[in-house]
């Protein structure tokens, strides 16, 4: 039920206004200007490449279910909430994912932090020679590096990462089973984790809705890791956080307006059309807030817009350049990007 | 002591050398090419480690499967070796570029037939010393082999251009003519070739042939119900692996199911809990197995017919290890036949697609990706109609094989005399608990398995962490 909840809070931000593939590339991460856009729009930040690894055929299932089970209605290709999917939404905690800073980044804390247990659990024992549970070549060398830095073999670290870790357990703001299921996914000495399928039956839920759950609790985890309070966990949040969340493109559009360039001198620049670089813009102001726009649109234009929104209910770009004809789309869509963050 | 038993035992930790050990590392000392065939657990991998503490230079060791690749580093890493790097596909271009700089400085080097397509990785490989060259798995070379890969005969032309060292072939199952190709292709000279005994003593052999699929199914469960393991469980499809999984846990069994579509993390768990002991039974497809190593494995059943001899005897072999008696048992319909045949076919490329592909650009055309593997292979060394002939001949030598094993269990000889026949071997001593039709009682073999005590396990995280980190 977890991921049909998912699906449905996003659907819910979406608003009617997008088709039912939009959610499924939002979950997946497509670093397409469509989906980095609509991320702005309907402040869709926390859902952002959380489950790259989606297959469509377990999303198109889904989708079907809640569509016979009348959660959701999809209408000229347009999906939205039924009723009962509205109900559900107001009946719900809302989930805590960070998918726009970490985009699937989590599960390589998770294996550092695998490997780093399975060790300590197995030296624990004096059993100093086992096969690692990661074969991933990069984890295993930042692993061997970490614990080249510290006195690993000490009882001093090894008291102090236990610690952290209880201490980070206790105070983050976890359910009960998602500490379940982090820490019985480890594996030590003499003891082998539990495989989906066995918590699948453990908790009578489906593997997606746990697979979805960790993520969750991996989130929450890494959010709460505190240089001061966990200073071994936070050194292996190396990398994990997506440092400049734009994409690579938006980079050199970005790089090239600091450097005091115009949109179509950017454009001309780079042999991009100007709708890819206002697609940048776009990027670049949801994901820095103090992007100048006064270049681009007054503050009495945002403010405009943001009314409009505000009265019809609606972002759709068609019905508020109505009342504003004398703004251009990007303008739009710029404002709007501008409301979400106050509004966010 | 000598000095070969001394590094044994201070590098390995073994005592003494096993049957043909010594003889076949003495051979590659003395500079030959070796074709060895041993079973598997019979210790093939130190064979290859052995000899490098002798000889100044780099050993290379070709694999063609990367799962294997990553065991037998580990299995180094394992014995304190820290020599050792795996040059394939899953480095990083960064990665690849370090590795190169430095390989010589590696004393074993592993990699995959792909890889030795790469020029730089050639270049670098020319300049540095080779002691000898490792095909590991080399049954896959030939094509009458039941795992062939044609990428593996790429090694052959580039055994034909680079220096020549001398070359090692290691396999666990081979005929008489997959060892001629063997040594035609790895383009040996004068080879000793070590050929082991594929008997394996320990192992009975029960066969047992049911009317409907519903009987067998009835059948393994009652048997796995009721009888002790460790055992592996072979079925065809993933789907049933999930399917005997599910009704054998209904009835109490510990048991997990494994195939090749499970997360990798979850596949190394169930493998962890197979080799500790938590679980009784594992239900697999042929995924399973690679890099197992638990000796205690009393049963395997196939409730099929598996599509080769070979493939059979390489899955029963990982039973037994131990030396403890055990026992395969093999149940089937007679239409399974046409499954196995329909399985082991289903990857070859039809006559259409052959024509297709060699007409037209291969990347516009939607088939497997083996099947393009193999094709692009064959389509740079033949022509369209030789590869036709050569995949509708395949296919006919596949239905052999089956039909082979089929026979095999269907007629009224000793299982085990016939298995032998099969790889050039006669039978000389025939165990107590032979086969099914020779001589067999199960009761003797199998004990009666003691039911689980099922008591739901309560997860609670606290405890648990304190059990990992005490």
């Amino acid at each position: 039920m977890y991921f049909h909840q998912i699906l449905l809070f996003i659907i819910h931000k979406f608003n009617g206004e997008r088709s039912q593939t939009a959610s499924y590339y939002l979950l997946k991460g497509k670093k397409s200007g469509q989906t980095i856009q609509d991320v702005t729009y309907f402040q869709l930040h926390s859902y952002f490449s959380l489950f790259p690894k989606l297959s469509k055929e377990s999303y198109d299932e889904a989708i079907k279910i809640l569509q016979k089970n009348e959660y959701v209605q999809i209408e000229n290709a347009y999906i939205s909430l039924a009723e009962k999917g509205y109900q559900q939404v107001n009946n719900m905690e809302k989930p805590r994912f960070n998918g726009w800073l970490y985009r699937g980044n989590e599960q390589i804390f998770w294996k550092r932090v695998e490997l780093i247990v399975q060790t300590l659990s197995q030296f624990k024992f004096q059993q100093k020679k086992f096969i690692p549970n990661q074969k991933d070549i990069e984890i295993q060398h930042f692993v061997k590096k970490y614990f080249q830095k510290r006195d690993f073999q000490s009882p001093q670290f090894y008291t102090s990462f236990k610690l952290q870790l209880f201490q980070l357990f206790e105070s983050a703001n976890l359910e009960q089973f998602q500490k379940e299921l982090f820490v019985y996914r480890l594996s030590g000495y003499k003891k082998s984790g539990l495989t989906w399928d066995q918590l699948t039956n453990y908790y009578s839920k489906t593997e997606l809705d746990l697979k979805f759950a960790f993520i969750e609790c991996l989130h929450i985890l890494i959010d709460a890791i505190s240089k001061e309070q966990h200073p071994d966990l936070f050194d292996l949040l190396d990398g994990v956080e997506v440092e400049v969340p734009l994409t690579e493109s938006a980079v050199k559009t970005n790089n090239l307006f600091s450097k005091g360039y115009s949109i179509e001198e950017v454009a001309e620049m780079r042999f991009l059309k100007k709708n890819t670089i206002e697609d940048h813009v776009i990027e670049i102001v949801s994901a820095n807030p103090d992007f100048p726009v006064e270049p681009f649109i007054s503050n009495e234009q945002i403010e405009k817009v943001l009314e409009i929104a505000g009265k019809y209910k609606s972002k759709k770009l068609k019905l508020i350049r109505e009342y504003v004809p004398d703004l251009s789309y990007f303008q739009i869509r710029l404002a709007l990007t501008k409301g979400e963050e106050v509004n966010g | 002591m000598d000095k070969l038993t001394e590094v044994l035992q201070s590098k390995f930790g073994y005592t003494s050398f096993r049957e043909g050990q010594k003889e076949i590392v003495e051979q590659i000392l003395a500079g030959r090419d070796v074709v060895a065939v041993l079973p598997t657990g019979m210790g093939k991998s130190l064979l290859f480690q052995l000899p490098a503490y002798f000889l100044t230079g780099s050993v290379l060791i070709v694999s063609p499967l990367l799962s294997l690749m990553q065991d037998q580093v580990e299995q180094l890493k394992m014995i304190g070796e820290k020599s050792v790097v795996a040059v394939n596909s899953f480095l990083t271009f960064a990665q690849k570029e370090n590795v190169f700089q430095n390989l010589g400085a590696y004393k074993f080097i592993f990699t995959s037939p792909e890889m030795l397509q790469n020029d730089r990785f050639n270049k670098i490989l020319a300049s540095i010393d080779i002691a000898y060259i490792v095909a590991d798995e080399a049954h896959c070379i030939s094509q009458w082999g039941f795992d062939f890969r044609p990428d593996y005969l790429r090694i052959s032309k580039w055994l034909q251009s680079n220096q020549h060292s001398n070359v090692l072939a290691l396999t666990a199952t081979a005929t008489k003519k997959v060892v001629e190709d063997i040594e035609k292709t790895l383009c040996m000279q004068k080879p000793f070739s070590y050929i082991h005994s594929v008997d394996r003593p320990a192992i009975a052999y029960e066969v047992k042939e049911v009317e409907t699929q519903q009987e067998k199914k009835d059948w393994v469960i009652q048997r796995i119900i009721s009888t002790s393991g460790p055992g592996i469980l072979y079925t065809q499809s993933r789907k049933k692996s999930e399917m005997y999984a599910e009704e054998l846990k209904k009835r109490g069994v510990k048991v997990s199911y494994y195939h090749a579509k499970m997360d990798q993390e979850d596949r190394i768990l169930v493998q962890q809990q197979f080799q500790q002991g938590h679980l009784e039974w594992i239900c697999a497809t042929n995924a399973f197995g690679m890099g197992i190593h638990k000796d205690n494995i009393r049963q395997i059943i196939h409730d099929h017919i598996p599509t080769s001899i070979a493939s059979y005897m390489q899955e029963v072999g990982r039973a037994g290890r131990n030396g403890e008696q055990s026992i395969a048992s093999l149940i089937y319909c007679a239409r399974d036949v046409e499954q196995a045949f329909f399985i082991s076919i289903k990857d070859f490329p039809e006559e259409i697609d052959i024509k297709y592909f060699f007409q037209n650009d291969e990347k516009i055309i939607q088939l497997p990706e083996t099947t393009t593997r193999i094709l692009k292979y064959w389509k740079e060394e033949l022509s369209e109609k030789e590869t036709i002939e050569l995949f509708s001949s395949i296919k006919q030598a596949k239905w052999i094989e089956i039909q082979k094993l089929y026979d095999l269990f269907q007629n009224d000889e000793c299982v085990r005399k016939q298995l032998l026949h099969y790889f050039g071997e006669e039978l000389i001593t025939r165990p107590n608990n032979c086969c099914t039709v020779c001589s067999l009682n199960p009761k003797e073999i199998l004990f009666s398995r003691e039911p689980a005590v099922f008591k739901k396990d309560i997860l609670n995280w606290n405890d648990r962490l304190n059990e990992l980190l005490p």
